[in-house]
């Protein structure tokens, strides 16, 4: 009767946990590169694909401190590891490494 | 004893709903706007920014997704569609049977709900944001809004049309207000609690984006906004197609299947879309 609403949520869920999934594989995958293993609080270069954008700013900001946008790399100081994790998440993230912070 | 039967017919088969040929001919007609839509762009002769191609809204599309600006909008809009719809749905249901069953009750609401009613939700919005700042209470206090009074007034219509009969022949066996309520009023009126539920649903659509374009700093409504604001039109056309389909998926995988397990299950209503 309801076979239908059930199917596109089903759908839909298993679409969103395809994602979420994807978004941690690819993290482990990008972090892997930091060597030692985020710890503490850090600073770190984010580089995209592309130019960021306002969006991507003010995404990044609620992650830590943003200090300069260089072409596709952004320059953030004071991350924690678990914010350092959701950034990486992101598949438009590109790479994540670390940064001397001058 | 069907007729044919009756008469020592054969019997007819029912004609299978053509879903899929209908769905081609819908396809069909939008190949015909695109195609209409790219004939008339080097007509017109106008930049992207004022006539963009279906091309550049194709690119604009491929670009927020890349960008990961799309899936987040597009999350952020449907999580505050679905808590406002949920809670505006819950209170409209709750006022509409509080008002229906008690005289008092309906006595001394009516006149303020009346009232309340009049002021449209975009009257509002610009009060929740002094009082709540941009963001989703904003947003989702607007949707309560807009899907609480289709709700309420179709949940009470079908309370106050309830058969009287079964009400007194319950009440008569020694049911309590609280039976009387699960067996006779809420079966009754459940084809004008959906009905209610699909206004809500699309009210709120349309509340959500005026919304969003005024109080918020993502979603469909903000991108439609920001588009247009930014002299990226193409992005703005993306936000319009965007909101189009979703409305179409909800009304097609949730609303209509719904609609028709409850009220056209019980041969109440044909939905005239169904026809066509």
């Amino acid at each position: 009767m309801l076979r239908l609403p059930a199917t596109a949520t089903a759908v839909l869920l298993i679409a969103l946990a395809a994602y979420w999934l994807a978004g941690v594989i690819g993290a482990e995958h990008k972090l892997a590169a930091i060597e030692p293993a985020p710890s503490a609080r850090g600073d770190y270069r984010i580089t995209l694909a592309f130019a960021p954008e306002r969006f991507h700013q003010v995404l990044l900001q609620e992650k830590g401190r943003l200090v300069e946008v260089r072409g596709n790399t952004v320059f953030m100081k004071d991350v924690s590891p678990a914010a350092l994790r959701s950034i990486a998440r992101n598949y438009w993230v590109e790479a994540v490494t670390r940064w001397s912070g001058s | 004893m069907t007729p044919q039967a009756a008469l020592g017919l054969p019997l007819q088969r029912p004609r299978p709903v053509r879903r899929w040929g209908a769905a081609a001919r819908g396809f069909v007609g939008v190949l015909i706007l695109l195609a209409a839509w790219q004939i008339s762009v080097p007509l017109v002769g106008l930049g992207p920014y004022f006539y963009p191609a279906p091309a550049d809204v194709a690119a604009a599309f491929v670009d927020l997704v890349r960008k990961g600006i799309l899936p987040v909008y597009l999350a952020d809009s449907v999580m505050r569609y679905l808590v406002g719809l949920v809670a505006g749905a819950t209170l409209g249901i709750a006022f509409g049977v509080l008002i229906g069953m008690h005289r008092k009750a309906a006595l001394a609401l009516s006149p303020l709900l009346k009232f309340l009613f009049a002021i449209v939700e975009v009257a509002w919005i610009p009060i929740f944001v002094v009082w709540f700042g941009y963001g989703i209470e904003t947003i989702v206090l607007a949707l309560i809004y807009v899907v609480f009074f289709p709700v309420l007034y179709n949940t009470l219509l079908g309370v106050r049309t309830a058969p009287q009969i079964l009400v007194n022949a319950v009440r008569s066996l020694g049911a309590s207000r609280l039976q009387v309520l699960r067996l006779v009023i809420l079966p009754s009126a459940l084809p004008g609690i959906i009905t209610g539920l699909r206004l809500g649903a699309g009210f709120a659509f349309r509340g959500l984006v005026f919304a969003e374009m005024v109080a918020a700093k993502t979603g469909i409504g903000y991108l439609i906004f920001e588009g247009a604001q930014s002299q990226q039109t193409a992005r703005t056309i993306v936000g319009m197609i965007v909101m189009g389909a979703l409305w179409l998926s909800i009304d097609q995988f949730y609303l209509r299947p719904i609609e028709r397990a409850t009220i056209q299950r019980w041969g109440l209503t044909v939905d005239a879309g169904e026809r066509t």
